[in-house]
């Protein structure tokens, strides 16, 4: 039997609110730390306690982060899902499994490792025994794939972090599951691992900690939020390192509000803009939905506003614990109105942290509600990161005028003129005394008087678009990987970065072309994605939803030349994206479109 | 040189003209209730001699909800979305919280889209002073029923209005409101010393102000009509307001009974009694004068709940003694060094 190594997926079926989750991150973290590639995918779901998990744990030495197309090893825990896991397993898949869950092994074709995990916890500690049997089969795994000891203690030192009692007990289980295997069961699976070096600069962080890291580097000075799954990560992030990195002479530099809703949240966020401040919220698509009527009067009245949404699956409450690309349209053209909004999209961990103080640059340049689009599986999961870069520019605070001599030497001032041809005007702060207004969210002229007249509104708007628009070229550029052949372009954004390249090359294996990609990091789009466009024989727009909604927005503002040859790949069940099932779509529309 | 005498013009305690207060020409129906409240309130904030620049004008949506146009000319002002001023008015106070917010709403925005806005900026007791324009109809909708208006009470058109109304006032008691009054349009006086001593204190000051809607509401079989409304008052006492900057000592003092109570900035409210001496701190004696009224169908008047000691929402935070708003970037993005420090703490 051909060892395989470094390549293959484990898949842990239990039980929420179990413990598993420490377990898994154990696993996780010993085989990160023996520098081994690796992902890991928490399925959970919408509940507390009971309801089924499962944790997917990738190691692939191409660096592939997508759950692979199939399961090698796993682990059976939860009598809820045991039969529907078991039968969709291949052939040949190891199973390692609780005898304690009177719950039978019925198939003959898979390698089997039965392992009394509950008594084996209970003989450590009964009152415990549900929660240490968890890591009773990371010592199981251990052994049968061949992990190193020390680095797995260490790991369960880290998950614990200080707590002796927990260490103690979850290493001594950790060694009794390796013990029993090595003992009781006979290794007949390919799966094995070998370490590989171990780059000393990086770590696992959740995008959703990174966004609220880069955002206090970018000086939020108020956060309102209100909570809701899967965005909750990024304020209790801010909550979590405000303390340690913004306390100045022993007081709060911002504040922190829970708000009781959505609305409150968002209208906090514009009051702060408008009284001068970093204000920001975070919430995820239904949050979004709730806060409509105040994107549009952020916009209108130029407040600058910072909202983060981490997209789960709608519509409606949708499946909250799953993942989506489905929100990109509604942030882009929100609240009621004609509106056009700034869009960050990052797809990485560096990025959220970096884009987390952007974000508040670009809505004080452009006094206008900026959005951050993470998803769940970018905001919730753990990822390798390579560290955080400091931010490179000093904080753009836009055209406030803060004095009177400023304000003077401005020809013919008014707080929606356009003095500069850029469309974006200069505004006052409440408390300064200078050119006091009543900002409203009723037409106004450009000295912020209520005004209804046709010319005025019409003038409005067009500079509104104006200032936007001007954006383009000033926001992230595209991330592009060009091949000399530019036949194939494929578009795509956020977390598919991390399948992207794992598609890529199963096209390249099926049909022998190289294939270039354009990952787009911000809206609205920067020219850089209409030229590599035009450079592209054919181009797929590749996105985690149903409506293809930036196949949409392009097809809405792009030259109705280039339309022919973009076309859409556009899928949505709510797990991560699965690299071989995009590149299927891809190339059946390649076969469809002859390219 | 012309024998006429240069007219002085009179300036308050901080050398500003009544102008420097006003604000611009109402587009409301004439002799609405809410341009005697905007009058007042101009009165209030001249004769208390707060900087007109360092006052923030907040607003929902409705007639009410215009009016910020109408005063304080010198003033910033947010006129935001229906019933989310509180909400607004929130983020801009924990970030600038040496800024005076003077907030505006009416009985649509309050009582009905924006409760549970105004519910919770009472609960986290945000330092502001939130003044109900309350005529019981929608008027820019041309005459709808609201929330607060009176079982009983019939419009100029339409049907009685069989519904139980809300009232803000007991509501506001319930929730530990730290000064909730009822007030009359028609009552300049009273009105002017009330709003003055809600700027005096520090935390949510609510002030539901019965405000005749002369179009669809001011008829006589309305409860909350002019005549009715000044015939049925409830009075629990005289409401009198000493500036900080007028030694207590050189006011009159009166004949009956009265109680004085100090406010945030040192300025005194006094309350002088009229038949029997309302509890302020009392809450039930709140909720039961306002129980009492009604049974009557009167309007109660006055002061009816204040706690002066409860924190308020910036003490709550922890704040830095410099406004939020004004720290620079130096104190807002921590360092290099502090980056490095983090990305450790990841590596461990």
């Amino acid at each position: 039997m051909d060892r395989v190594v470094n390549d293959f997926t484990i898949n842990i079926a239990t039980a929420n609110g179990t413990g598993s989750q420490s377990a898994n991150l154990i696993l996780l973290q010993t085989l990160f730390d023996m520098g081994i590639p690796v992902s890991g995918k928490n399925m959970f779901p919408s509940n507390i306690s009971g309801l089924p998990t499962w944790y997917i744990v990738r190691l692939s030495d191409n660096g592939y982060q997508a759950p692979g197309d199939r399961t090698h090893i796993q682990v059976l825990v939860n009598p809820a899902t045991w039969d529907e896991d078991l039968a969709g397993l291949e052939p040949g898949t190891a199973v390692i499994w609780n005898t304690d869950s009177k719950m039978e092994m019925n198939r003959e074709d898979v390698i089997s490792y039965p392992v009394p995990m509950t008594k084996i916890a209970r003989g450590l500690n009964p009152k415990l025994a549900r929660m240490i049997a968890n890591v009773v089969y990371v010592g199981v795994i251990a052994e049968l794939i061949g992990m190193d000891q020390a680095v797995l203690e260490a790991a369960i030192s880290k998950q614990f972090g200080g707590k002796e009692k927990a260490i103690l007990l979850n290493s001594e289980a950790a060694r009794l599951g390796r013990e029993y295997c090595a003992n009781e069961l006979t290794k007949r699976d390919p799966y094995t691992i070998e370490a590989r070096d171990v780059s000393d600069d990086g770590f696992f962080v959740e995008g959703n900690e990174a966004v609220a890291l880069g955002s206090i580097f970018g000086g939020v000075q108020m956060l309102a939020w209100y909570p809701i799954t899967p965005s909750s990560g990024v304020a209790e992030g801010i909550i979590d390192w405000l303390p340690k990195l913004r306390t100045h002479e022993g007081k709060a530099t911002y504040a922190v509000l829970q708000a009781e809703d959505e609305l409150a949240a968002a209208g906090m966020v514009i009051g702060s803009g408008w009284a001068g401040a970093r204000g920001m919220t975070a919430t995820s698509g239904p949050g979004i939905s709730l806060m409509q009527e105040f994107i549009g009067l952020a916009y209108f009245a130029e407040v600058p506003s910072v909202f983060w949404d981490v997209n789960r699956v709608g519509p409606s409450t949708g499946l909250p614990t799953r993942t989506q690309q489905g929100d990109l349209a509604m942030l882009y053209e929100g609240s009621h109105g004609d509106t056009q909004h700034i869009v960050f999209i990052p797809g990485t961990v560096e990025e959220c942290f970096e884009f987390g103080w952007r974000v508040f640059d670009a809505s004080e340049r452009y006094q206008t509600p900026v959005f951050g689009f993470s998803d769940l599986d970018l905001g919730m999961n753990r990822w390798e990161c390579h560290g955080f870069e400091y931010p490179s520019e000093p904080m753009d605070r836009g055209k406030v005028l803060l004095t009177q001599e400023q304000m003077d030497a401005i020809e013919n001032y008014g707080r929606y003129r356009d003095v500069d041809g850029d469309g974006i005007p200069y505004r006052t702060l409440p408390g300064s005394g200078i050119d006091p207004i009543l900002y409203r969210g009723t037409g106004h002229d450009e000295d912020g008087a209520y005004s209804e007249k046709p010319d005025v509104y019409y003038k409005l708007m067009q500079r509104l678009k104006q200032k936007i628009d001007g954006a383009r070229d000033n926001l992230p550029a595209p991330i592009m990987r060009e091949e000399v052949e530019q036949d194939i372009g494929i578009v795509f954004y956020g977390s598919m970065e991390n399948t992207i390249e794992e598609i890529d090359d199963i096209l390249e294996t099926a049909t022998g072309k190289k294939v270039s990609t354009l990952r787009v990091r911000a809206l609205p789009l920067h020219s850089e994605v209409q030229a590599f466009i035009e450079r592209h024989n054919t181009v797929i727009i590749l996105e985690i939803n149903r409506d293809a909604q930036l196949h949409g927005i392009i097809r809405k503002e792009y030259p109705v030349e280039l339309l022919s040859k973009i076309h859409s790949v556009a899928y949505s069940d709510g797990m991560p994206p699965r690299a071989r099932l995009y590149a299927e779509r891809i190339m059946e529309v390649l076969k469809e479109v002859g390219a | 040189m012309s024998d006429k005498p240069v007219k002085a013009i009179k300036l308050n305690v901080i050398n500003e003209p009544k102008d420097s207060y006003t604000g611009g020409k109402s587009s409301l129906c004439p002799g609405c209730g809410h341009d005697q409240i905007s009058s007042v309130i101009v009165n209030s904030a001249w004769e208390n001699g707060v900087k007109p620049h360092r006052i923030a004008k907040m607003s929902g949506i409705g007639c009410s909800s215009k009016t910020p146009a109408y005063y304080l000319g010198q003033s910033h002002g947010f006129n935001t979305v229906h019933g989310r001023m509180p909400s607004v008015t929130t983020g801009a106070n924990v970030v600038n919280k040496d800024l005076t917010y003077l907030g505006v709403s009416g009985d649509g925005d309050s009582a009905s889209i924006g409760i549970g806005q105004l519910i919770h900026a009472i609960r986290r007791n945000v330092n502001m002073v939130y003044i109900i324009e309350n005529n019981g109809v929608y008027g820019l909708t041309k005459g709808q029923y609201s929330a607060t208006a009176d079982i009983g009470s019939k419009k100029k058109k339409g049907v009685t209005n069989e519904t139980q109304p809300i009232d803000l006032c007991a509501m506001a008691v319930n929730l530990g409101c730290s000064f909730v009054a009822r007030s009359f349009s028609g009552s300049k006086k009273q009105l002017t010393a009330i709003i003055k001593a809600a700027i005096s204190h520090k935390g949510f000051a609510l002030i539901d102000v019965i405000s005749p809607c002369v179009t669809f509401n001011n008829n006589d079989e309305s409860l909350r009509s002019y005549g009715y409304v000044k015939d049925n008052q409830a009075e629990l006492h005289s409401v009198g307001y000493i500036p900080h900057f007028s030694p207590l000592e050189q006011v009159e003092v009166p004949a009956g009974a009265y109680r004085d109570i100090t406010l945030h900035d040192g300025s005194t409210m006094r309350l002088e009694t009229i038949s029997e001496e309302h509890d302020i701190t009392d809450a039930v004696a709140a909720l039961s004068a306002l129980h009492k009224a009604d049974a009557e169908k009167k309007h109660v008047m006055g002061l009816l709940y204040f706690d002066g000691d409860k924190p308020a929402l910036e003490d709550d935070l922890d704040l830095h003694d410099t406004p939020i708003v004004e720290l620079s970037e130096d104190v807002l993005r921590p360092s290099a060094a502090q980056l490095d420090d983090v990305v450790a703490a990841f590596r461990s």
